[in-house]
């Protein structure tokens, strides 16, 4: 008898009794999970975040630079006080100048740069013939911007094409609600297949 | 007791849509698509030996459809005989990470330290993904284990993403960008996903721009992966299932709007 799996179907079925009402079993699992999660990731920050990566070091290696990061963590539970509030800018300020120097560049790269040089290529394929998905992708980037261009009303050949980016949005928007609906499907059938197969064992 | 109302009816239906298409364990045969294909064609062309790492980058709640894709694409790194090196970047994917690897290792009689191994969780993905670039044991000192890098016979030779055939991020969530940006963009390493079904439409202009080299994911996804490899697993008896809960939505939103339009009607008509 494996009493993770029968906790584990008994979590699932508390879980999906909210589908009926709200009830004691449902809100004691809910708080499990939440428990749970919290605890795990505290266990999981200690241990490889503040054991591993600053007191071990630390202390055992004499790694003496450390005491910066050490320094700028404890200035950020300055908030909890008025009088050192003040001291949690230093780290957030590190935070936020190291972070955006690290980030800008990479984004401007992969997320602009790189999407923009894909867009524009060639639109005739080496046959001869025009290369459709890559005229759709041109065509659906440009409307789509255009809906986006507020400065000037919509109306005649700027109203046309936005009108064509709304199509092309509300194609994505069908596309990624679609997905997630598989998704979520997925998510069900998951747990349908533990408690068929593990928990009630009426499936192989 | 409540009285039932049209939630509690919907729900109910599409329990026991789940339940009775699951119970009969039929396999639905189905088209592989290019991208599931190009994912296949591209672990099958990697030379044997090849170090591949493997980023368990999603949560706990996201199991049951992470499962079967990660499970099929494991296999088929293993039956290859790839070296794996495993690695979580959010602390939730590290036991389930860990857990999958050895599970499948197992069955191919893979050895720890020889054919694969589990480095475990690292915070702050990005700082983690830029210190790879530059030293994996430096970033790893120690695997999930507690045994030193050094130690392990399969990691003598890899000290960066220059040694590594490529990663494939397992996630859920936009971490996989991460990975493009920092690790693709910066030192040039070859990312590839596999992803929840939600999260393909977002992946969807990287892998058109080259930026992932490739990509499949959902349960779909994993079933079309199982029939490559010619395993059966949880994501092809679940077609069936996916399937007709499919049709089930589609009739529920054509239902709805059947009752909207004559709700509108007949309020029109009334005023």
């Amino acid at each position: 008898m494996d009493w993770g799996v029968i906790i584990a179907g008994l979590l699932t079925l508390a879980i999906f009794s909210f589908l009926y009402r709200d009830n004691p079993a449902y809100k004691m699992a809910e708080s499990l999970l939440i428990g749970v999660s919290i605890g795990y990731f505290l266990v999981i920050t200690w241990t490889n975040t503040l054991m591993d990566l600053l007191f071990v070091p630390l202390t055992q290696d004499a790694k003496w630079p450390l005491i910066i990061p050490l320094a700028l963590g404890v200035m950020m539970f300055g908030r909890f006080h008025k009088r050192t509030a003040p001291l949690s800018r230093i780290p957030i300020a590190v935070l936020i100048g190291s972070g955006a120097g690290v980030a800008i560049p990479a984004m401007l790269e992969a997320r602009t740069l790189r999407q923009i040089s894909a867009t524009v290529g060639p639109l005739v394929t080496e046959s001869g013939l025009p290369d459709i998905s890559l005229i759709a992708v041109l065509v659906g980037v440009l409307t789509t911007l255009v809906y986006f261009y507020f400065s000037r009303e919509h109306k005649g050949a700027l109203g046309g094409a936005a009108k064509v980016g709304t199509y092309f949005l509300m194609s994505f928007f069908g596309t990624t609600f679609g997905y997630t609906v598989m998704s979520r499907m997925s998510t069900l059938i998951g747990r349908v297949e533990f408690l068929l197969s593990d928990f009630l064992r009426l499936t192989q | 007791m409540k009285r039932l109302n049209s939630r509690h009816w919907i729900f109910s239906g599409l329990f026991a849509i789940v339940v009775i298409t699951m119970a009969a364990n039929v396999n639905l045969d189905m088209r592989v698509s290019p991208e599931t294909e190009r994912m296949f064609n591209y672990i099958d062309s990697l030379p044997t030996g090849a170090t591949v790492i493997v980023s368990f980058d999603h949560e706990a709640s996201s199991l049951p459809e992470i499962r079967p894709i990660a499970l099929a694409l494991l296999r088929h790194t293993f039956s290859r005989d790839l070296n794996l090196i495993g690695i979580a970047l959010l602390a939730e994917g590290t036991g389930i990470g860990y857990r999958l690897m050895t599970q499948t290792a197992d069955e191919y009689d893979k050895t720890y330290g020889i054919d694969y191994v589990y480095l475990g969780f690292k915070p702050q993905y990005i700082a983690a993904i830029l210190s790879m670039g530059e030293s994996i044991p430096d970033t790893y000192p120690e695997d999930y284990l507690g045994y030193a890098y050094r130690d392990h016979e399969m990691l003598q030779n890899i000290k960066n993403y220059n040694d590594i055939a490529g990663v494939i991020s397992i996630a859920d969530g936009s971490l996989t960008t991460h990975w493009i940006e920092y690790g693709a963009s910066r030192y040039n390493v070859k990312v590839s996903a596999a992803v929840t079904a939600a999260m393909m439409t977002t992946y969807d202009p990287y892998l058109a721009s080259g930026q992932l080299h490739a990509m499949f994911g959902g349960l779909r996804g994993a079933a079309e992966y199982e029939k490559l490899i010619g395993i059966g697993g949880s994501g092809k008896r679940s077609m069936l299932a996916q399937s007709v809960a499919h049709i089930y939505v589609v009739l529920l939103i054509i239902v709805g709007n059947i009752i909207y339009f004559r709700g509108r009607r007949k309020d029109g008509g009334s005023s």
